[in-house]
């Protein structure tokens, strides 16, 4: 098990997010979390990776407790995260997104000497940029990359910290579904060849279905159901909260 | 027990007033954080105007409580005009460029007041003398008038943002401006309404302050820095522990100056806030979950 | 790593050529003085803030923590450029990794904050201490020695003094802003959030930005009394602070070369002004608002740090 989420609950205020939700994450899997808007599938990400500690339950990530700690220590476990709303960095160019991530795992990294070295990590960096096909647009200004090649970046940003678990955070939304269909596909064959495990939050059933092992559905900020994706579709909890949820 | 009635007490309502005055410019500036995100380092300044604008008002008008009414309208207005004019053009940008916005509307209101008005320090006199014995001892009336006022104005306030729609509206705001986007709501003009209000807030405090401390263009500088430290005291963006974290200061300020002199007076404010941030580095009240 | 380019070395050959120029009289050496000073000043809050995004309000501290470092050994008869400027070194350090460590621990704007008031508590500090001087500081300081016997007591020496130092804190910034480390803070400016989800423990960069400029902010502080011979509190006031940060909104953030000219720019700017007309504070004020408006890259603008084109670093 990679990822073990045992009885996560998460409360802000008098709101709450997330209530007992459990389950676990094989090695290599690709394991989606599905459900209405509000129904705390962000907030369970932003949990696992670190930004918030849940009010109750505990995370284990490789057979370690990572519950609470903060994002930056979760991320050198392995653990990598993208994010729901484009998060690079807007002000430099696409290489130096990919660069200053990838240079995080270098052996300077945090060390007195990286005050005046660079570590080179341009080869990793680019082929990052080439599997994704930004490789052209290296030397362009982040922010002026289209929603599309951003979203890709995104995943390269998270891609180029060595991960061993890849959170994808609706990495398709607002794509067109021809570039969508692009996007599962390569995000699948990336995993694939990087033996990655994948936890993904999708909206787009399509791609839920294509390329998931496994399949957890929340509500209300609690897990109705989980199985495989042909369960899941004819699970009438499920369809249900969808239906009444108001969503996809 | 006569030290505890005649020095103590009076120093501890002396401590609730300007605490409740302190809580009015943190509130303030937490607001317009929290709504606006930026941080007002003219907050200070626009309490000083407050004073100014009332004596300003008083030699037309011969009258403390027109201008009680007037000062703080005037002061409202320049706010708006300051919002719509310059912070207006900034929202949108990185949070620095706000702060030296800020920063520079600090300078030209400090000295414009300085050169207009003249950097001597200036009486208001309090609209009333005389004093009434209160538990064995005489209690300024004028004091007296200030703490019903003060816990007038807070109460109003909290029935403002607790009651009516708008202040609902701003208080969730304040955790999180974006859902006013889905409100349907003019943005614009509730940003500049707001920063009105909270100038017009911090001008009525600095009126109604002045004819107890003394009025000069620096008197500003030194609340606004002790409403940094109860804003950061109190956690940002939760408005209740600004005022709750004001009171604190407030009442420790006034007591300490019982025993110390000014200077030692602020080290020993600087290191409650010290020790608090050692201890619990969001403050009294901080949100939880915001990357800090 | 970067090497300063033949731009770089021009100027600063034409700047050791300055006091040969025709018309250089003792005032006009002392102005270009105090001009590449508070350049170099500026110029490494420009580290912390076009390059790490965070606004000190209370650099007045580091720099007037320098002056008095200097002034209470040279009180005591320790002249030694040296021994002044290591024990600035030290008492700055120490205090700005005090300030650091509580101004980083929360988000941005906690930074400008806490710098603001552990600034004014210094000041509050050394105006009011008797054995400081108070408000009158410590006067009538002798000249430095460069070494047993070689005194800068001439306004020739002087400038060459803070000339050598302009260049070596120019050094010390382009060597870090093109490391990895300056990298990151870069990627901490534009989105702090990603940069922890990195592995960046961002706190501590924040503080190793806010150390360097610090302590290159304190070597300049520690020069400054040996050209003016004095050290008072309102070296540290927060309205120093705010002329350095003009002096970098002028040159442009984020350029390190902007707010060198910049801060020369603002000396001179300064001289000519505050001589001539009392309301100095509303010109200054003013200037950050229009700068802040209509001219926010200042005169330099914000360049790309990322410069992929070799020789490209200097100037």
């Amino acid at each position: 098990m990679i990822l073990e989420v045992a009885d996560v609950s998460k409360r802000f205020g008098a709101l709450a997010a997330l209530t007992r939700v459990s389950f676990a994450v094989e090695a290599g899997q690709v394991f989606s979390v599905i459900g209405p808007n509000g129904a705390g599938k962000s907030t369970l990400f932003n949990v696992v990776s670190g930004l918030h500690a849940p009010s109750a339950g505990t995370v284990r990530f490789c057979g370690e407790d990572i519950t609470g700690l903060p994002p930056e220590r979760v991320n050198r476990r392995g653990l990598a995260k993208t994010f729901q709303i484009t998060n690079i960095f807007p002000e430099i160019s696409v290489l130096d997104n990919v660069r200053v991530a990838a240079q995080s795992r270098a052996p300077e990294s945090g060390r007195a000497a990286s005050l005046w070295r660079r570590p080179d990590v341009d080869g990793a960096a680019l082929a990052l940029l080439e599997t994704f096909g930004l490789a052209a647009r290296r030397d362009a200004h982040a922010k002026n990359l289209s929603h599309g090649e951003q979203r890709y970046l995104e995943i390269c940003v998270a891609l180029a910290t060595s991960p061993r678990l890849l959170l994808l955070d609706e990495p398709t939304a607002g794509m067109t579904p021809g570039e969508t269909r692009d996007a599962t596909a390569l995000i699948r064959n990336v995993v694939l060849e990087r033996g990655l495990t994948l936890l993904l939050i999708e909206h787009d059933m399509s791609v839920v279905m294509g390329i998931s092992d496994r399949v957890a559905v929340l509500h209300f900020g609690e897990k109705i159901a989980e199985g495989t994706p042909e369960a899941i579709r004819h699970d009438p909890r499920v369809i249900e909260a969808y239906l009444g949820g108001g969503d996809d | 027990m006569d030290y505890v009635l005649t020095i103590l007490l009076p120093q501890l309502l002396h401590g609730l007033v300007f605490g409740a005055a302190l809580g009015l410019l943190a509130l303030g500036l937490t607001v317009i954080f929290g709504l606006l995100g930026v941080m007002n380092f003219a907050h200070g300044e626009l309490y000083m105007l407050g004073a100014y604008a009332g004596i300003a008002v008083i030699g037309v008008t011969h009258s403390f409580w027109v201008a009680l009414l007037v000062a703080p309208l005037l002061v409202g207005v320049v706010g708006a005009v300051t919002e719509m004019t310059t912070l207006r053009l900034v929202y949108n940008r990185e949070p620095l460029y706000g702060l030296i916005l800020t920063f520079g509307l600090a300078l030209v209101f400090r000295e414009g007041a300085r050169q207009i008005w003249g950097g001597d320090m200036r009486r208001i006199l309090p609209p009333f003398t005389g004093s009434t014995p209160l538990l064995g001892m005489t209690y300024p009336d004028y004091r007296l008038f200030l703490l019903a006022a003060s816990s007038l104005i807070l109460l109003a306030l909290w029935l403002f943002f607790t009651r009516t729609r708008a202040g609902i509206v701003v208080r969730a705001a304040v955790q999180d401006a974006e859902m006013l986007d889905g409100l349907g709501v003019d943005v614009r003009r509730v940003f500049t309404l707001t920063f009105a209000a909270s100038g017009a807030l911090a001008a009525l405090a600095g009126l109604l302050l002045a004819p107890v401390f003394t009025v000069y263009p620096q008197m500003g500088v030194e609340m606004i820095l002790l409403a940094f430290i109860v804003v950061i005291l109190g956690g940002m963006g939760s408005m209740g522990g600004s005022v709750a974290a004001a009171f604190v200061i407030g009442i420790a300020q006034s007591l300490f100056s019982l025993w110390m002199n000014p200077q030692r007076v602020a080290i020993a404010i600087f290191g409650i806030m010290i020790v608090v941030l050692i201890v619990r580095p969001r403050g009294f009240a901080g949100r939880e979950g915001v990357l800090e | 790593m970067s090497v300063p380019g033949w731009r770089a070395l021009l100027v600063f050959a034409l700047l050791a050529a300055l006091p040969l120029a025709p018309g250089m009289s003792r005032y006009y050496l002392l102005l270009a003085f105090d001009a590449l000073l508070f350049g170099a000043i500026a110029m490494s809050l420009d580290l912390l803030m076009g390059y790490t995004g965070l606004v000190s309000f209370g650099h007045a501290a580091f720099y007037g923590l320098g002056a008095y470092a200097t002034a209470i050994l040279m009180e005591r008869g320790v002249q030694s450029v040296w021994a002044c400027i290591g024990a600035a070194l030290l008492v700055v350090g120490l205090y700005a990794l005090v300030v650091s460590y509580f101004a980083t621990a929360r988000r941005g704007i906690y930074f400008a904050l806490l710098t603001l008031i552990f600034a004014e508590v210094v000041y509050t500090f050394f105006r009011y201490t008797q054995t400081f001087g108070g408000s009158d500081g410590i006067q009538g300081l002798p000249d430095a020695t460069l070494a047993p016997g070689v005194l800068i007591d001439t306004p020739l020496r002087k400038y060459y003094l803070v000339l050598v130092y302009l260049a070596a804190a120019y050094a010390t910034c382009r060597v870090v802003v093109a490391s990895h480390f300056g990298r990151v803070l870069v990627a901490i400016r534009e989105n702090e959030d990603r940069a922890r989800f990195l592995g960046y423990n961002v706190q501590r960069y924040k503080m190793g930005a806010c150390m360097i400029s610090a302590l290159l902010t304190g070597v300049g502080g520690a020069i400054y009394p040996m050209r003016s011979a004095f050290a008072t509190p309102d070296l540290m006031l927060w309205t120093e602070s705010g002329e350095f940060i003009i002096s970098v909104m002028i040159g442009g953030l984020g350029t390190l070369v902007g707010p060198i000219i910049g801060g020369a720019f603002f000396t001179i700017l300064r001289d000519k002004v505050s001589s001539v007309v009392d309301w100095y504070f509303i010109v200054i004020g003013g200037v950050l608002i229009v700068i802040v408006l209509f001219m926010p890259r200042g005169l330099l603008g914000l360049r790309q740090l990322f410069e992929r084109r070799s020789g490209r670093a200097a100037a």
